[in-house]
């Protein structure tokens, strides 16, 4: 037993793509399912929000508030104009946008309802529920402070108009600094003057936006391994030789790739629409009056997951150098581009190199028309632009390599 | 001249595989490249089949220059290659359908020509057969019949027999053999000697990149000083000098027995028969040891062909 214990350990460690998939592969999928689920353990890594601020009262009171705010842990503000915002929504980009209205400080001091709002994306709703807490809690401590204040005076100075000064100012103080250590005594008074209005930017009609992220998500991971698998094919052909009888035809290289392509784009199309139809049908997706905006997108999918599965196959000196490269780089791609979990709910920078993967742009595209409905134009076409761009590229990038790696048959 | 090869080279980095070959076929010929493994053959086929262009000489077949005219040149030949270069999973037939289909042959005409070429390698019968299930004699029966769909008027073969079984290595050779009579010009790549000594007319050894000799069997015995040798075992010991007068020929003898060396046994025979008769030496048996390829490789390359 010993001597095949001796062997095996012996022909496994020769094996320097086993032992990379055994030990590299999982060490890598770990770094990057901690990354994008917020980290590690260390303190210093506490994934923030990131929120935009859009100042539209430039006060002192809405600068202190801004700077209250900045100080919780939780959030990272950044300022930016009103449309600028919205645009960045609208887009994807960022998931929400607090706005002090006009007449914010008047409305402290007068202790009138607040005019301030949390814009949003409703594909975070959850993130949304964190940060509507973490709003409330910091404006308790500055904001608050200051109705508080405000209250107390006007009682006083409405029910004891003739109080002596000096009374009135410790009363005030002692009334103010009692108020300070028990902010979470909210009254109802002031519940309502400082309730934070919320509103959805993208209007979420119907769905279910973890039915979306769910077929979505895994619709364009399933897709690159079965796509990269199909472009191993080349490599099969070059080992057996079909490729070499390919070329004694009269057909030009070009068209050997072209045709396997558009082979690849038609199988792809095949298996999200596929998946999207066994979706609607199981689990009742609604997809009946999206069907021009899903079958461009699912085209445009289709093209820059094949144009992917062609890039790798004709970058692989062989089909298992391909297996080890694909399973690497699919899973990161995936984790990163939110086919596993929402990109919302990874760190900020995770969410900024989310961009560099097919995923995402898809994903977001499926967002775009199952969840947020948005019309074709704009935000929407942008995807499929920028997946068409990227299958563009990846094809010409594998023309290239064809020549160099695999039309180089001996 | 069917094919015209003029001091072509190939080299793959450091590796010089072909270093200015020259030879010429004519229409209707059958021309073998016999060496060993490693020769140059191969890089040889593919050039002249325009998978990729010489660095430097010229290839022209029926008169069109290879580089600048490589897809009308594809379309007059039909490549055997090496490996059994098939679709496994598709059968004999999808696979006759989809190598002809390249050649945009009318689905009648290919249809017939399919029909006609699996009639000639024996696998009608077996044809919607996955070609995975074939044995590799099969294989490679199907693998000739798929570059002959499109009727090509040159026909490469590098060495379309490595791992066949006696019944289809004859089935090969007696379709190559037909083609080969009907006019069709054939290039015929080969380590074993058997093969080029029983089809080819013209033979061009080739080692280390370079073909070391070409011509006819004969040709090729003669360019080696290669000889057949008569044996002939007598009742007694013969005079070695008298029977060399006498035969006009290269004469040893041993142990009661003469060792004639000819340049043609089949000529030379009756002669050296009669004049030992006239002799008086009473002849007991007779062998005859023919020059082959194999004895002429040898001693033009210094080295066994299956080295």
């Amino acid at each position: 037993m010993l001597k095949i214990l001796r062997k095996e350990l012996k022909s496994f460690l020769k094996d320097r793509r086993a032992v990379m998939l055994t030990l590299l592969l999982p060490a890598i999928l770990i770094s990057v399912f901690s990354l994008a689920f917020g980290g590690s353990n260390n303190d210093d890594d506490i994934q923030k929000i990131p929120l935009l601020v859009c100042d539209q009262d430039n006060s002192k009171i809405t600068k202190q508030t801004i700077n209250d705010i900045d100080s919780v842990k939780m959030i990272d503000i950044i300022p930016c104009s009103f449309d600028s915002a919205i645009d960045l929504i609208k887009r994807g980009k960022r998931s929400s946008v607090l706005v002090l209205k006009k007449g914010f400080s008047d409305s402290v001091k007068e202790m009138k309802h607040l005019p301030w709002e949390l814009q949003y994306d409703a594909a975070h709703i959850q993130e949304m529920g964190v940060l509507q807490s973490l709003l409330s809690r910091a404006l308790y401590t500055s904001v608050g402070k200051i109705v508080s204040k405000n209250a107390i005076i006007k009682n006083i100075d409405t029910q004891f108009p003739s109080m002596d000064s000096v009374a009135r100012n410790i009363i005030i103080a002692k009334a103010t600094a009692g108020s300070e250590s028990d902010n979470s005594k909210e009254d109802n008074g002031m519940q309502s003057i400082m309730k934070l209005n919320t509103v959805s930017v993208i209007s979420a009609k119907t769905g279910n936006l973890g039915l979306v992220q769910a077929v979505a998500g895994t619709a364009v991971m399933m897709l690159l391994f079965s796509l990269t698998s199909m472009g191993g094919g080349l490599l099969d052909e070059k080992e057996q030789g079909t490729l070499k009888r390919l070329l004694y035809s009269p057909i030009h290289p070009a068209q050997i790739l072209l045709g396997k392509m558009a082979a690849s784009i038609l199988v792809a199309s095949v298996q999200l629409t596929f998946m999207f139809g066994f979706s609607s049908a199981v689990f009742h997706l609604h997809i009946a009056d999206k069907i021009l905006p899903l079958a461009i997108l699912i085209f445009a999918t289709a093209f820059a997951c094949s144009g992917f599965g062609l890039l790798l196959a004709t970058f692989a000196k062989s089909r298992q150098q391909l297996q080890s490269m694909s399973t690497l780089i699919i899973l990161s791609m995936s984790v990163i581009g939110g086919s596993m979990v929402p990109t919302f709910i990874m760190p900020q920078w995770m969410q900024d190199i989310s961009v560099v993967s097919i995923n995402y742009w898809s994903i977001q595209g499926f967002y775009d028309i199952l969840w947020r409905e948005l019309p074709i134009a704009g935000t929407f076409l942008t995807k499929v632009g920028i997946l068409l761009a990227i299958g563009t590229t990846f094809t010409l990038v594998a023309f290239r390599l064809f020549r160099k790696n695999v039309l180089a048959l001996d | 001249m069917m094919i015209e090869v003029k001091n072509i080279q190939k080299s793959y980095g450091d590796i010089h595989a072909v270093k200015g070959i020259s030879f010429t076929i004519k229409a209707g010929e059958c021309y073998g490249l016999l060496g060993p493994n490693g020769a140059g053959k191969s890089t040889t086929i593919n050039m002249l089949s325009t998978l990729f262009p010489p660095d430097s000489g010229e290839i022209l077949i029926n008169g069109l220059d290879v580089k600048k005219s490589a897809e009308e040149v594809k379309k007059i030949l039909g490549v055997v290659p090496q490996e059994i270069a098939l679709y496994s999973n598709f059968t004999a037939w999808e696979n006759m359908l989809f190598w002809g289909g390249l050649h945009d042959i009318k689905k009648n005409k290919l249809h017939k020509k399919a029909e006609e070429l699996l009639r000639l390698v024996g696998l009608s019968d077996r044809k919607n057969e996955k070609v995975k299930g074939y044995s590799g004699g099969m294989k490679r029966r199907i693998n000739l019949a798929c570059a002959l769909l499109h009727s090509p008027k040159i026909l490469l073969l590098d060495e379309p027999t490595v791992g066949v079984d006696p019944q289809s290595r004859n089935m090969i050779f007696e379709l190559i053999e037909q083609l080969n009579q009907e006019g069709m010009t054939v290039i015929y790549t080969t380590h074993y000697m058997e093969e080029a000594e029983r089809l080819c007319t013209r033979i061009g050894i080739i080692d280390s990149g370079t073909i070391v000799a070409q011509g006819t069997l004969d040709e090729l015995k003669q360019q080696s000083g290669i000889k057949d040798v008569i044996v002939m075992q007598c009742n007694q010991q013969p005079d070695e000098s008298a029977i060399a007068a006498k035969l006009n020929l290269e004469v040893k003898v041993t142990d009661h027995t003469i060792y004639i060396q000819t340049q043609n046994s089949k000529k030379d025979l009756t002669r050296c028969v009669i004049g030992c008769s006239e002799a008086g030496y009473e002849i007991q048996h007779i062998d005859i040891q023919k020059a082959n390829l194999e004895n002429v490789f040898l001693k033009m390359t210094g080295k066994q062909l299956r080295d």
